[in-house]
């Protein structure tokens, strides 16, 4: 039976109220959101119930496309996860004091986006019960096993990087929010770890959360790039390339930077923060946006450049293939639509309002996965030895209703991470673990006795 | 305002009297233009065959660097004694103005006193070029290469002689010779020295690589001699010092165990960032600890 809760909810101030009230109160439009997202989880649960049960033979994927949506989707997740290292290591670290209601958002979405990465990789095995093998039969020459480290490692990070920035806030939580459910109370107790905001917890707090900004950067450019030597190890045209490493992590970078833009509109609108996150912060990522697709751009011409000009061989074909034959349309949508128009539209001003920006950075999302779809299928359809006696069929691929719907599934499991990460703590940081000069000369923090 | 439109015009009209000029450029050749460049020469082979040769060039006057290769000029090769003429074939000249003619190594000549050969070689002309003709006395050389090691040494000995009309070998003297090995586009020339009592004697490099046997080409040759005109000899050996690697090397991350290098590198950067995670984690512990009996101050 369900405890019902009377006690009404007292704000102190009305940031308070603004930043805290979605955690107390759950709006219907939140309930049937949760429902929607369920519903898809529960329709792609199906179907990867058939893929068990039937094998990968439920898939389109066959010898010549051995990696499928699910691939592109991998790398559309990492690449995205890399927007937390964005805006909560680079950005804090250059000292961009706007970029603050940010970081919370960023951290929130590279977690949600690095756990549906690491678990759409076992979907896209034919035999999960097998990933252990991946452990026990560990080779650690091979760019998988770089994968699977490099991943858990920027997990930990990035949960750690989360958690630390939240610690002051679910303090606050445990010790304000009286008008929540006792499972609610226990978990910000639990988590609260006794923090009461003393300077000796501050100093420690913010010295490891320095380390930790520092650490995530290298971690999270690895993270892409070992990604990208998935691909460049193997061979196959369009991806024997050196370029391949920046190219993934810049292309990060820009999809990261739209999502976030796109998650932000998405909170204001309904979290009612539109005092929180303003246009200020629209017209800067605006701004971050535009450099960040430009360096895309650069690397774009790089990968693109020498082969078109040489057109050898397999390498031609899947050039070709990409700018005239039947990836063309997509591929112009991706460069066109995804990339060069953004760029235009976000130089002048009323671009980078809230909802024209929120539109661009949708086509830019899109893009982007789109562009992770143009990465992986069509190289893989142009082998450099080509693969004998299989159907003429196996030359094509077009996803079947199964991995559609465990690729929505996916989907539905980062937004509703996000979601529930945004329902149990404030996404705009609250607190922030600050000391006064008098305290630090108090704790001798710079160990200077004569100061 | 007119005086920018007389600009414009000025310049419009500079750009299209270049454009002009430049296809006037675009002329019939005028043959009284060009000095015509009509060389004769002979090679004997190192299958004892013997190539004559004319190379036949318009040179423009004015610039040397304006050459035109005459084609498709007849040229006839006599063998000449006296007033004696003796027809030994007809060639026509490459597009790069080269006509040639093999003669086989049993191919009989008419013979001075002195023991030359003449030869000469005649363009008769045509309407619009001049006739041309050139003569050369060559004396018949005979060379032999003889490669093998000596001590363990291995050595290159050229032998060159003249044969009379008794069937006398005659030992030359004072002639340069070339020592060269064969190479991919050209040849590469070991040592050049000359040839004394008949005999020229050259030891071998011990570190010429030679093709993936390890068979090299030796060729001696005596180049533009005024008595013998171009000679050339070659043998074929397996001297060539192949350097084959002693182990295949293999691509060592496909190898069943990763090279300890690989190891190392991971260990310190994986040690190097989880160390932090678990220095986070021990500061954590630490912040609980500190925090009990502790009241939160908030500004909320």
């Amino acid at each position: 039976m369900r405890k019902v809760i009377n006690k009404q909810q007292t704000y102190r101030t009305k940031r308070g109220k603004a930043l805290l009230g979605h955690i107390v109160n759950t709006s219907l439009k939140y309930k049937l959101w949760i429902a929607f997202l369920l519903l898809i989880i529960v329709i792609g649960g199906y179907a990867y119930y058939r893929q068990l049960k039937f094998g990968l033979i439920v898939t389109a994927m066959r010898d010549y496309t051995s990696w499928g949506i699910y691939i592109s989707n991998f790398v559309f997740f990492v690449a995205i996860s890399l927007v937390g290292s964005l805006i909560s290591s680079v950005l804090k670290l250059s000292k961009n004091e706007w970029s603050r209601p940010l970081t919370r958002i960023s951290e929130i979405i590279a977690i949600a986006a690095i756990i549906c990465a690491a678990v759409i990789i076992i979907v896209d095995m034919g035999r999960p019960d097998r990933f252990f093998y991946v452990i026990t039969h560990l080779r650690i020459q091979s760019p998988i096993i770089w994968d699977v480290i490099i991943i858990s490692t920027y997990l930990v990070i990035s949960l750690l990087l989360l958690y630390l920035s939240l610690l002051p806030d679910i303090a606050l939580c445990r010790d304000r929010l009286t008008a929540i459910p006792k499972w609610k109370k226990m978990l910000y107790r639990f988590m609260a770890i006794n923090w009461n905001n003393h300077p000796k917890q501050v100093v420690m707090l913010q010295k490891v959360s320095r380390i930790l900004a520092i650490t995530v950067l290298p971690v999270a450019f690895a993270i892409h790039t070992v990604t990208s030597w998935l691909f460049a190890t193997t061979w196959r045209p369009g991806w024997d390339s050196t370029n391949l490493g920046p190219y993934f992590v810049s292309g990060a970078f820009m999809a990261g930077a739209a999502v976030i833009i796109f998650t932000m509109y998405l909170i204001r609108i309904h979290l009612k923060l539109k005092k929180y996150i303003t246009e200020i912060h629209f017209e800067k990522m605006g701004k971050l946006l535009v450099l960040l697709s430009l360096i895309y751009l650069y690397f774009n011409i790089n990968e693109y450049l020498g082969p078109a000009f040489k057109m050898v061989g397999v390498e031609g074909e899947h050039i070709t293939e990409l700018f005239t034959g039947k990836y063309a349309p997509m591929y112009w949508f991706v460069q066109i639509g995804g990339l060069i128009l953004p760029i235009i539209l976000l130089i002048f001003r009323p671009f980078r309002k809230p909802l024209p920006i929120f539109i661009i950075s949708l086509f830019v999302i899109l893009g982007a996965w789109l562009k992770r779809f143009l990465i992986v299928i069509p190289s893989l359809q142009h082998p450099y030895l080509p693969i004998q006696g299989v159907d003429e069929s196996y030359l094509h691929y077009i996803p079947t209703w199964e991995e559609w719907a465990i690729t929505m599934s996916s989907f539905a499991w980062l937004l509703l991470i996000i979601t529930v990460l945004i329902k149990l703590f404030p996404v705009i940081p609250i607190l922030k673990a600050k000391l006064d000069s008098e305290t630090i000369v108090k704790l001798n923090i710079f160990k200077n006795e004569k100061s | 305002m007119k005086g920018k439109i007389f600009k414009l015009t000025y310049i419009a009209s500079f750009i299209t009297s270049l454009l002009i000029s430049i296809n006037c450029g675009a002329q019939e050749i005028d043959v009284s233009n060009y000095r015509m460049l009509y060389n004769f020469s002979t090679v004997k082979q190192h299958d004892n065959s013997r190539v004559l040769e004319v190379s036949f060039i318009a040179r423009n006057k004015k610039s040397k660097k304006d050459k035109i290769p005459v084609f498709d000029a007849e040229i006839d090769f006599f063998n000449i004694l006296n007033d004696k003429e003796v027809l030994l074939g007809t060639s026509k000249t490459s597009k790069e103005g080269i006509a040639q003619l093999t003669l086989p190594e049993n191919q009989s000549y008419l013979t001075d006193e002195e023991g030359y050969f003449n030869f000469k070689a005649v363009f008769e002309g045509t309407a619009g070029l001049d006739g041309e003709e050139e003569e050369l006395a060559i004396k018949d050389i005979f060379i032999e290469l003889y490669l093998s090691e000596i001590d363990s040494v291995k050595t290159v000995l050229v032998k060159a002689f003249t044969i009379d009309s008794l069937r006398v070998e005659t030992p030359v003297e004072e002639v340069d010779i070339i020592i060269s090995i064969g190479g991919m586009l050209s040849k590469m020339t070991l040592e050049e020295g000359y040839i004394e009592n008949g005999e020229y004697e050259f030891e071998f490099p011990t570190d010429i690589p030679g093709d993936v046997n390890g068979d090299l080409t030796v060729y001696s040759i005596i180049d533009d001699h005024k008595e013998f005109g171009n000679v050339n000899k070659k043998e074929t050996i397996n001297w060539g010092v192949f350097h084959k690697q002693d182990k295949k090397e293999n691509n060592k991350l496909w190898s069943d165990a990763a090279p300890i290098w690989m190891y190392v590198v991971l260990t310190f950067m994986l040690v190097g960032v989880w160390a932090n995670y678990i220095y986070t984690i021990i500061n954590l512990f630490k912040i609980k600890k500190e925090g009990v009996n502790l009241e939160l101050e908030s500004k909320v």
